[in-house]
C-alpha cells in the first residue's frame, strides 16, 4: 500500500511541478508580470518617500502648559519659578540662588508614559518639572482622589481595548511632540501601507493582472488543448496553475514587505539600531497579503473560466472589497460586515500581527489621544476633548481589532483559516466550472 | 468500419480495463448542436488501426470529430468511446492518446526540448525519462539538431513537427492530428507525411484531418470524408480517385509563355481544353488529373519554359462532394 501511495505521490509531484514550474516561467516571458510588479514597487516606493521625509523633519513642539514664558519677565522662565517656589507673576519674585534656565528646557518638560499596562487600573505617571506637587493644598495635588499625590489613574479595559486616563493636575500634560509623533507615525505609516497598500491593493492587483488570465488566456490562444489532451484532470490543472501563480506572486510580496521592513527598521525611531519589533508586524502584513492574493486569484481565475471577460467580474468583486477596506479601516473593530469579505479578514491577520509584536500600541494610541490632558473644548455633548498628539490620530484609523472577542494567537488562526477555506471553496467551484466548460 | 455497439466501457472508472477487440475510436451516433447550428449529425464510426484520413471542406465537422474524442466538448447526444470509455469528464484515456491541435500559437519563448519534455511530465514522466523521450521524439521528426532553439524562431513545418513530436511522447496507440499540413512547405509536407506513414506501419491507430485530397491520399488510402456534419463516405481512395477521374477537372499555370506550352499540352489525351486566361496564365482542362500531374512536369522541361506555379483551382475536394451529393454542395 505505501508503494502504491509511493507512486500516486511521485506522479502528482511529476505533474504538479511541471504546471507550477511551466505557469512561473510563463509568467517570467510576460512583459504584464513585470510591467504590474515594476508599477506596484514604483508606488509603494514613492508612498515610503514622504514617510522618509516626515521621519527626518521635526516635528514642532508646543508648550502646552505655557510655562516656557516669562509672564513676569524677571528671565527665569515661569516652570522654573514654579518649581523653585517663586512667584511667576511678580518680577520682584525669582529664584536667583540658580541660573536662569534656556525657555526650551521648558517646552516638552512633562513627558507620558505608554509602555504596556495592565488591565485595571494603573498607577502612573511622573511630575518632571514639579508643578503639580508644588501646588498648595493636598486636594489640588490629588484631585483623581486616590491618595497619591500627582499621579494619573490609567483603567484599563482589555476587553474592549479601552482606556481611561485621569490625571492629578498637572502631571505629563505637556509631552514630547517629536518623540510621540514619529513613534505614532511611524507605526501609521506601517499599518497604513500595510493595510491599504500591500494586503489590499497589492493584493487585489496582482492577481487581477496575474490569475484572471491564468485559464482564460490559454482558452483564448487555443495553447489549452497541450494541457487537456493530457491523463490529468482539469481540476489539477486548475490547482496547478494556481501554484505556478502564488510561486510569483508570494515571493515578490515576501521580498517587498522584506526590503519595506528594513529599510523602515533602520529608519524609523527609537533607541537601538534596527526596530526588531517591527519585523513580526511586517511578516504578518505579507501574510496576510499571501492568504488574500489566494484568494482574490483563485476566485478572479474562476472569473476567468466562467466568462471570456472575466475581469469585468473581478473589478465588480473588487469594488466590494474597496468598500470592506473603508469598512474595516474607518469601522475599526466594530463593523461586522467586513466577515462577508475576503480583505477584512486579512485585516484581522494584520490586527492580531500587531497586538503580538506591538502590544503597547493601543495605549500608544488612547495616550496620545489623551495628549496630557490639555482641554480643546468640550463637545455638545458635554464630553472633554482633549488636543491628541500628532499621529495619534491616523495610528488610531489604521488599527483595529479583530472584534471576535478571542486573544490575537486565535484571531490570526482564525482568520488564517477562513481565509484558506475561502480559498478552497472557490478552487472547488472554479474546477467544477472548468470541468463542465466546452473548450473551443 | 461500423460500430460495435456491445462495447461499452466504464465512464467513470480512472483505471480502465482494455476490453478485447473494442475499437479504438468509436462513434455512435454522435451528434453536436450549437444553438441551432449542427456540427455533427448522427456520426457512427469505429476506427482501429492504420491511418485514416478524416476529409471535409472547412466547416465539415472535422475538428469537432476531434474536440468531441479528445472531450474537450460534450456530444448533444450519442456516445463517444476512446477504447471503450467516455472521455468527457474523464482524462484517463489520454495516456494513450497523442494529440496535435489544429491552432497556430504555440508557446513561442520555449525551446523545442523544453516544451516536449514539461508536456511529458503530465504524463506522468520523471524530468529524466521526460528529457529522454523528448530527444526520441525530435530525433524521430528530424528536429534533433534545433531543439535547443526557441520554437518562436521555427518555420511553420518545424512548429508542426514540434507539435506531432509533442503528441508521440508518451508511445501513444492513438495519434490524432487536426489539419497537420496546413501552411507547411512541400519539404515539411513530405517530412510530415513520411512520419504520419511511419506511425500507421508501426501499427498505430493514426487519425489526419485535411480539406486537401491529395494531400491524404499520398498518407493513406482509408478515408472518412464528411460533409456538413455528416459521415459522406467511407472507404478506399482508389474508389474515391475512380470517382474524381470522372469528373472534369481544371489546373492553372503560371508560366512566361503560356503559347508555347499550350502546343505540346493539346496534343496530350487526357486533355479535353485548353484556354487562357491572361497572357502569363494557361489553364488546362482534364478527365484524368492524375494522369496531367505525371506527364506535366517532363513536358514543362521540354518546352524550356519556366513555370513559377501549378495549381488546382477547381478544389477536387469540391468535385467529389457535388458529385456524391447529387450537386448540392
Amino acid at each position: 500500500m505505501s508503494s502504491r501511495m509511493d507512486s500516486i505521490w511521485s506522479k502528482l509531484d511529476r505533474k504538479s511541478t511541471a504546471i507550477a514550474e511551466f505557469t512561473m516561467r510563463q509568467y517570467r516571458t510576460r512583459i504584464s508580470t513585470w510591467v504590474v510588479m515594476g508599477a506596484s514597487v514604483l508606488a509603494i516606493f514613492l508612498m515610503l518617500l514622504f514617510y522618509i521625509e516626515a521621519m527626518n523633519s521635526e516635528i514642532e513642539a508646543i508648550d502646552n502648559d505655557g510655562d516656557s514664558f516669562d509672564t513676569d519677565g524677571d528671565g527665569y522662565p515661569d516652570g522654573q519659578e514654579r518649581l523653585e517656589g517663586t512667584n511667576p507673576n511678580s518680577e520682584e519674585s525669582f529664584p536667583s540662588w540658580v541660573e536662569p534656565d534656556p525657555p526650551e528646557k521648558w517646552i516638552n518638560e512633562d513627558d507620558i508614559e505608554w509602555e504596556n499596562l495592565a488591565s485595571g487600573e494603573n498607577y502612573v505617571g511622573q511630575d518632571d518639572d514639579g508643578d503639580c506637587l508644588n501646588q498648595d493644598t493636598s486636594s489640588q495635588r490629588d484631585s483623581n482622589d486616590n491618595n497619591i499625590d500627582c499621579d494619573i489613574i490609567v483603567t484599563v479595559d482589555t476587553i474592549n481595548g479601552t482606556i481611561d486616563v485621569e490625571s492629578d493636575n498637572n502631571v505629563d500634560e505637556d509631552p514630547d511632540e517629536d518623540k510621540y509623533g514619529k513613534e505614532a507615525g511611524h507605526r501609521a505609516f506601517i499599518l497604513g501601507i500595510g493595510k491599504f497598500g500591500i494586503v489590499f491593493l497589492l493584493g487585489i492587483f496582482l492577481p487581477l493582472f496575474l490569475a484572471t488570465g491564468l485559464i482564460r488566456e490559454e482558452m483564448t490562444e487555443g495553447t489549452i488543448h497541450y494541457m487537456l489532451a493530457k491523463p490529468i484532470a482539469r481540476g489539477e490543472v486548475l490547482l496547478y496553475r494556481m501554484l505556478g501563480y502564488l510561486g510569483i506572486t508570494w515571493p515578490f510580496i515576501i521580498g517587498l514587505c522584506f526590503i519595506l521592513s528594513i529599510i523602515t527598521g533602520f529608519t524609523g525611531p527609537g533607541d537601538g539600531i534596527f526596530r526588531w519589533a517591527d519585523i513580526g508586524v511586517w511578516m504578518a502584513i505579507a501574510w496576510a497579503a499571501m492568504m488574500v492574493s489566494l484568494v482574490y486569484g483563485t476566485i478572479f481565475c474562476g472569473f476567468g473560466i466562467i466568462w471570456k471577460n472575466g475581469v469585468i467580474l473581478a473589478i465588480i468583486f473588487a469594488a466590494w472589497e474597496l468598500g470592506m477596506v473603508f469598512v474595516t479601516i474607518l469601522g475599526g473593530g466594530d463593523s461586522s460586515i467586513r466577515y462577508f469579505s475576503v480583505v477584512g479578514w486579512g485585516m484581522i491577520i494584520v490586527d492580531a500581527g500587531t497586538a503580538m509584536c506591538w502590544p503597547d500600541n493601543w495605549q500608544l494610541i488612547e495616550m496620545g489621544l489623551w495628549g496630557g490632558g490639555n482641554v480643546v473644548e468640550e463637545n455638545w455633548l458635554g464630553a472633554t476633548e482633549y488636543a491628541a498628539l500628532p499621529g495619534a490620530q491616523p495610528l488610531q484609523t489604521f488599527s483595529g481589532n479583530s472584534g471576535l472577542g478571542v486573544s490575537e494567537w486565535i484571531a490570526f488562526v482564525i482568520s488564517t483559516m477562513v481565509l484558506l477555506f475561502q480559498g478552497i471553496i472557490a478552487w472547488f467551484i472554479g474546477q467544477a466550472i472548468f470541468k463542465g466548460k466546452e473548450v473551443d | 468500419m461500423m460500430p460495435d455497439m456491445t462495447q461499452h466501457g466504464k465512464a467513470e472508472t480512472q483505471q480502465w480495463q482494455p476490453v478485447a477487440n473494442t475499437p479504438v475510436v468509436m462513434f455512435d451516433r454522435v451528434s453536436k448542436t450549437y444553438g441551432r447550428i449542427n456540427a455533427l449529425s448522427g456520426v457512427s464510426i469505429g476506427i482501429s488501426g492504420g491511418v485514416t484520413g478524416i476529409l471535409g471542406m472547412n466547416g465539415a465537422g472535422k475538428s469537432t470529430l476531434f474536440k468531441l474524442m479528445m472531450g474537450k466538448i460534450k456530444p448533444s447526444s450519442g456516445a463517444i468511446r476512446l477504447f471503450g470509455t467516455d472521455p468527457w469528464k474523464n482524462p484517463a484515456p489520454y495516456s494513450r492518446v497523442g494529440f496535435v491541435p489544429e491552432h497556430e500559437k504555440m508557446y513561442d519563448w520555449m525551446t523545442a526540448l523544453d516544451f516536449i519534455t514539461t508536456f511529458a511530465r503530465l504524463h506522468g514522466m520523471t524530468r529524466d525519462e521526460a528529457t529522454k523521450e523528448a530527444t526520441r521524439v525530435l530525433s524521430f521528426v528530424s528536429l534533433d539538431e534545433v531543439m535547443h532553439k526557441r520554437i518562436g524562431q521555427f518555420s511553420k513545418g518545424m512548429r508542426q513537427r514540434v507539435k506531432i513530436a509533442h503528441a508521440l511522447v508518451n508511445d501513444p496507440e492513438l495519434i490524432v492530428l487536426d489539419e497537420p499540413l496546413q501552411g507547411c512547405d512541400p519539404l515539411a509536407r513530405t517530412t510530415i507525411m513520411n512520419v504520419i506513414k511511419q506511425l500507421g506501419a508501426m501499427g498505430r491507430t493514426v487519425l489526419v484531418s485535411s480539406h486537401i485530397l491529395h494531400e491524404i491520399e499520398r498518407i493513406t488510402e482509408q478515408i472518412v470524408i464528411l460533409h456538413r456534419g455528416r459521415v459522406l463516405a467511407l472507404g478506399n481512395s482508389h474508389a474515391i480517385r475512380e470517382m474524381l477521374d470522372q469528373h472534369p477537372h481544371k489546373i492553372l499555370l503560371d508560366c512566361s509563355n503560356p503559347r508555347i506550352l499550350a502546343k505540346s499540352i493539346i496534343d496530350l489525351d487526357e486533355v479535353t481544353g485548353i484556354s487562357f486566361v491572361n497572357p502569363e496564365k494557361l489553364l488546362i482542362e482534364t478527365r484524368h488529373l492524375g494522369a496531367i500531374h505525371q506527364k506535366l512536369p517532363q513536358i514543362i522541361v521540354d518546352s524550356g519554359q519556366t513555370v513559377t506555379g501549378i495549381d488546382n483551382p477547381d478544389d477536387d475536394l469540391q468535385s467529389i462532394l457535388m458529385y456524391l451529393t447529387g450537386g448540392v454542395a
